[in-house]
């Protein structure tokens, strides 16, 4: 909203300079956005002066021009003057040397010249040239009683203004208003003991001249319409407004229109209260009534838009039809026009609800029904009325012909709100003193009804539609007790508070510096993605994505399902941005729209997921670390890590392949039946799909479930005072056995001494035979015990070697 | 056997090596418990006839100190007798690795949630897609505010509302659900806005939101609490500043700026020539707020104040672009180290 800082000095005296007051009124919750000077003559007529030409001339050297000597006052100025009907003795309009003139965006400053040999200190000016008016017809002549040497900006009243750009909050329709600023700064000058007053425009000298034009109110609809004022004047002149007025409405970004309209929109910006104009000439059978219309009935708006309208709408009506949609827009046909002679003036409250219903359902967002919709304030649409009627008699002239009317089937009362002091110090967290509060209640034109030891009983004037409870009373206090005048304490307050275990914040804070420390840069993504992704493939099934009503567009469509296709997003973008050594992670939240165990949500789940994905070559290729792509194995090591971070053994999981078509070779991790993690190659599939030329290596752990398994307690277990010993085998094997075949047998030989089992060399080989190959594989053995013996360690070895070639068709080479 | 140790002298005065294993091979095979040369002659010292036991004896103890010294003196070469590899050059470049990161929005997150913490929070998380009950309804908003619209919010059912939660004050509501005061948490995490992408705005962003309820907290105390994490959030010395402001869950509610970090207050164009930077809004817990949780609003009082990490980031790392955050660029992520 913008506030005139000339205006606001009509109601409230003295105002600050406009940084001062910009500054307080943030301080209040008026928020100030910015301000900026407003001329309504643009250089405000600065170093332009009245004077009178008093000798006048043919120039010697050209025909078109004359040369003038011109009295401004102080001064007799030498002039060389274009315009044909310059002449002795007339009092013009003088732009003196250093004077800036504005034609549109353009500008230039007068100099002292020669023009043909003649000096000359200034230019007699016409209307188009300082910005009053479009004439070039020649220089302006004005009247003989013109006094030499009065400022333009005196004589034309060119005013400059500063427009402040105040963010009201949605809760304070008191303050969408000039008059409702004042209140809330006279509230804080009070409070400060500055001497300061508040003053509201005079009504005093509203008179009825008549009631030859009296135009009964009823109101049909009374939970819609909670009172209704009104009086017609009539023999008005419609016209454009005096400059004052225009200026005013255009400093702060209003349009005038015409006298009547003009009124009406200053008095809503200076008193808050909306009003409305009728043609009373179109208000059939002189009456207005308040009521809602049959659905569908078509109404024609000032906008000339045919609108239906709903049984919802309430309208302000004549006998015949309706007139107006209330509290939101007018009506064409009963406006205000050229040829209105009498008028009927309407000041009103409407009900919140019914406004806004109507506002939205229309989509009519109007400066009335923007007031309507907060809550207006029913005490004063009286005052208003009588302070529009007196506006408009002084602009448009007219008398006033009826009686006010005034339909206000319920009076509203006041707020009551009780407060306690010991409420408002625990509150605030400081002791104000209860002839503070009192005094800035009072300030706030808040009524103390009665008062005790402890509390008072309140009464809020109905424009503070905010301030309902002992909370916003409170509110209010501190506001005008300055939010920042209350001092902070030394002691910190402290309770104790108990944090969940595991700590999932923590958790996953330590395995993200993990990873980050392995190379990975943490990724982060956006939830929404495209649904279409979600409808090939047989991993995801697209009537579990959770689809939204209002998508910005169709790649934003749905909640994803998998990290994956944002993965795969963001190694195409970098692929593009020609870095294709990839190692990133992201930990995210995934959605799918089914039940589940751990829906908060019902039909909804939702889960923490960790992707990590490897892509192009480990590290940077230097003189030392030649090319080395990531491969699968490289993965599955970062992966192994994060569970043993995570005091996961690899024992706990049951180790199978993947079957998702996701992946062109991959693993799965099963941990009591709860799919842990899933990684591998991604297939060509889906790497077609983003037009990725190489290999993406992609894990998707299950962290929600991975988490709720998670159980970090460390055991100290003694070591071992006996040696370890390793015994190698080189097994030739079919192609078809796995490491976790060889693996699974060891253990399940030798249960209790055999401590680990691993691959040292892989080889393939022709030689070897038709599809076979042969692992090196080390056994390392220990006794917590004792020192074991070569007879035990054979004993064995030779166990094993039995078994691989019993189970495993497993050869010594 | 006087003269065999005799020999042995000799043959330890003739030993040389500059190999750390054979110097220990040379220290087993003579001092060695275990039938080591010099033991097995003392062993046998006992055996010798009494009137050699003199002469012998002397001998032997030669012999002992020649090994030792040998040991000691070998082992001394040993220790300077280090070789450099030829034609090293030590500043070719190390083996190459890629440096991993954090994500710019995570760093702002912890280390805010690190200040916190030391204060006595603990952290909360709830769901993204939530209800009406626990985003807007619990926490005051009115029937026809504006964040109720399809135009602010992203919702996924109408009637019942489901929606995508636009602020992580619905973690504060669960969390209050039921609980017994004092609670003293924060929730950080996504939210979602029906905005389009642009450098200035996203449909994603991230929240920290705080609450603290118990016995007489005061806005005195919410103030401290905020100017605490100022100073630890921007630097010692940084002022912050309370504008009343309006929010449905808090009253009287506030937005808090902090004195420009760029200018130190004096205006530029960070801070729109103001010397402030807007942070944060905060204010005290709306009674309603509190009723619809189960709470005694007679008997407790509570703060809470939010936070967004992306701003936030922007202002500390100076990105100006919000894109940024969500693309995974390895080129902006690798440098949040």
């Amino acid at each position: 909203m913008n506030i005139s800082y000339n205006q606001l000095k009509n109601y409230i005296s003295p105002l600050p300079q406009v940084d001062e007051l910009c500054e307080i009124l943030t301080s209040l919750g008026l928020e100030v956005g910015g301000y900026e000077t407003y001329e309504s003559i643009k250089g405000g007529l600065q170093g332009l002066v009245i004077g009178e030409v008093l000798t006048c001339q043919k120039h010697p050297d050209a025909d078109k021009l004359s040369v003038t000597t011109v009295n401004i006052g102080t001064t007799i100025l030498p002039i060389v003057c274009g315009a044909p009907n310059v002449a002795k003795g007339q009092k013009v309009v003088v732009a003196t040397v250093g004077t800036t003139l504005y034609s549109g965006e353009t500008s230039f400053q007068i100099k002292k010249s020669k023009i043909r040999g003649e000096v000359s200190e200034g230019m007699i000016c016409a209307e188009d040239e300082i910005g009053i008016g479009t004439s070039h017809d020649g220089i302006i002549v004005l009247p003989d009683e013109t006094q030499i040497g009065t400022p333009a900006k005196d004589y034309y009243q060119a005013e400059t203004d500063f427009v402040i750009e105040v963010d009201i909050t949605a809760n304070r329709t008191d303050a969408v208003s000039h008059f409702g600023v004042a209140r809330d700064l006279y509230a804080y000058f009070k409070h400060r003991n500055t001497n300061i007053s508040l003053t509201r425009p005079s009504v005093e000298k509203f008179a009825v001249t008549n009631t030859h034009l009296t135009i009964p109110v009823e109101i049909q609809t009374p939970e819609a319409c909670k009172r209704y004022t009104g009086v017609t004047i009539s023999g008005i002149e419609i016209k454009p407004s005096p400059e004052w007025l225009q200026n005013r409405l255009k400093a702060i970004g209003l349009n005038p229109i015409n006298n009547i309209v003009d009124v009406t929109n200053f008095v809503m910006r200076e008193l808050g209260q909306p009003l409305h104009a009728f043609d009373a000439d179109q208000i059939t059978d002189k009456k207005v009534v308040v009521k809602t219309v049959k659905s569908n009935t078509e109404f024609v708006t000032l906008d000339n838009i045919s609108r239906k309208l709903t049984d919802k709408d309430l309208m302000i009506c004549n006998n015949n039809e309706a007139m107006c949609i209330a509290g939101v827009f007018g009506g064409a046909k009963s406006g205000v026009s050229q040829v209105t002679k009498n008028i009927f003036l309407e000041s009103a409250y409407f009900d919140p609800i019914y406004v806004r219903k109507t506002s939205k359902h229309h989509g009519l967002q109007t400066d009335a029904s923007f007031r309507f919709e907060r809550g207006a304030d029913p005490e004063i649409t009286i005052y208003a009325l009588k302070r529009a009627a007196l506006l408009i008699q002084e602009v448009a002239g007219g008398y006033i012909s009826s009686e006010i009317q005034d339909i206000y089937p319920e009076k509203i009362a006041p707020n009551r709100v009780e407060l306690k002091f010991a409420h408002a110090d625990r509150l605030i967290g400081k002791k104000i003193g209860h002839d503070i509060i009192k005094s800035i209640l009072q300030s706030l034109e808040i009524q103390i009804v009665s008062e005790s030891e402890t509390s008072l009983i309140l009464d809020v004037p109905r424009y503070r539609a905010d301030v309902t409870r002992e909370a916003d009373v409170i509110e209010d206090i501190l506001r005008i007790y300055g939010y920042n005048n209350v001092e902070t304490p030394q002691a910190v307050r402290s309770t104790l508070a108990y944090s969940p275990k595991p700590d999932e914040y923590k958790t996953r804070n330590r395995v993200s510096e993990f990873l980050s420390a392995q190379g990975f840069s943490e990724a982060m993504s956006n939830s929404l993605t495209k649904g279409s992704y979600y409808s090939e493939g047989e991993t995801f099934k697209t009537d579990e994505s959770v689809k939204i009503l209002n998508p910005l567009s169709s790649d934003l469509d749905v909640l994803r399902q998998t990290l994956l296709f944002n993965a795969l997003e963001a190694v195409k973008r970098n692929l593009n941005y020609k870095t294709s050594d990839i190692a990133f992670y992201e930990f995210g939240h995934t959605y799918q729209r089914k039940n589940s165990t751990n829906s908060l949500v019902s039909g909804y789940t939702e889960e923490h997921r960790l992707a990590v994905v490897l892509s192009g070559n480990r590290n940077p290729i230097n003189w030392i670390s030649h090319e080395n792509p990531t491969n699968f194995f490289l993965l599955k090591s970062k992966i192994d890590r994060i569970f043993e971070l995570l005091n996961f053994q690899a024992s706990d999981f049951q180790v199978t392949e993947s079957e998702k078509d996701v992946y062109n070779y991959g693993l799965t991790y099963t941990f009591k039946n709860t799919v842990f993690a899933e990684f591998g190659a991604i297939s060509n599939t889906y790497l077609s799909k983003f037009d990725i030329g190489q290999e993406v290596f992609y894990a998707d752990l299950n962290w929600s479930d991975i988490l709720a398994n998670y159980n970090k307690s460390i055991r100290y277990k003694d070591i071992s005072n006996f040696p370890k010993v390793r015994r190698d085998l080189a097994l030739l094997l079919d192609d078809s056995i796995k490491f976790s075949d060889i693996q699974r047998i060891a253990f399940k030989t030798e249960k209790s001494l055999l401590r680990e089992v691993s691959v040292f060399d892989v080889f393939r080989d022709k030689k070897l035979g038709e599809n076979k190959k042969s692992y090196a594989v080390s056994f390392i053995l220990q006794d917590d015990d004792k020192t074991l013996t070569d007879k035990q360690i054979d004993k064995i070895m030779s166990k094993l070697t039995t078994n691989f070639k019993a189970e495993l068709n497993a050869d010594l080479r | 056997m006087l003269n065999k140790t005799k020999t042995h002298i000799e043959e330890v005065a003739r030993f040389h090596s500059d190999k750390a294993d054979e110097i220990e091979a040379f220290r087993i095979k003579y001092l060695s418990k275990k039938g080591g040369i010099v033991t097995d002659l003392f062993a046998a010292f006992k055996d010798v006839p009494a009137e050699d036991k003199k002469e012998f004896g002397q001998v032997l103890n030669q012999l002992k100190d020649a090994v030792s010294a040998k040991i000691e003196e070998l082992k001394a070469n040993l220790k300077s007798g280090d070789t450099k590899p030829e034609g090293l050059d030590m500043t070719l470049p190390a083996d190459g690795a890629f440096m991993g990161s954090r994500h710019p929005v995570s760093l702002v997150m912890n280390e805010i949630s690190e200040i916190f913490t030391r204060l006595g929070y603990t952290i909360s998380e709830g769901p993204e897609i939530e209800d009406d009950w626990h985003v807007f309804s619990a926490l005051n908003f009115p029937p026809e505010h504006p964040a109720r619209d399809m135009q602010d919010t992203f919702f996924i059912e109408r009637n019942p509302e489901i929606l995508l939660r636009t602020h992580t004050s619905s973690v504060q509501v669960r969390v209050m659900d039921g609980a017994k005061p004092p609670i003293r948490t924060i929730s950080p995490g996504r939210v979602f806005r029906n905005e389009a992408i642009s450098a200035r705005a996203h449909c994603i962003f991230h929240q920290l939101e705080g609450l603290y309820i118990d016995e007489n907290v005061s806005f005195a105390d919410l103030k401290q609490t905020l100017l605490y994490f100022a100073e630890e959030f921007f630097g010692k010395g940084t002022q912050i500043r309370l504008r009343p402001s309006f929010f449905p869950f808090t009253e009287p509610s506030a937005e808090m700026d902090v004195s420009c970090t760029l200018c130190g207050g004096k205006g530029c164009n960070v801070c729109k020539h103001s010397g402030w930077l807007e942070v944060l809004g905060c204010g005290m817990v709306d009674p309603n707020v509190l009723q619809n949780c189960g709470i005694d609003s007679e008997k407790y009082t509570g703060f809470a104040f939010g936070l967004g990490m992306e701003r936030l980031a922007m202002l500390k790392y100076g990105v100006h672009d919000l894109r940024l955050f969500f693309e995974n660029d390895l080129r902006f992520l690798r440098q949040f180290r």
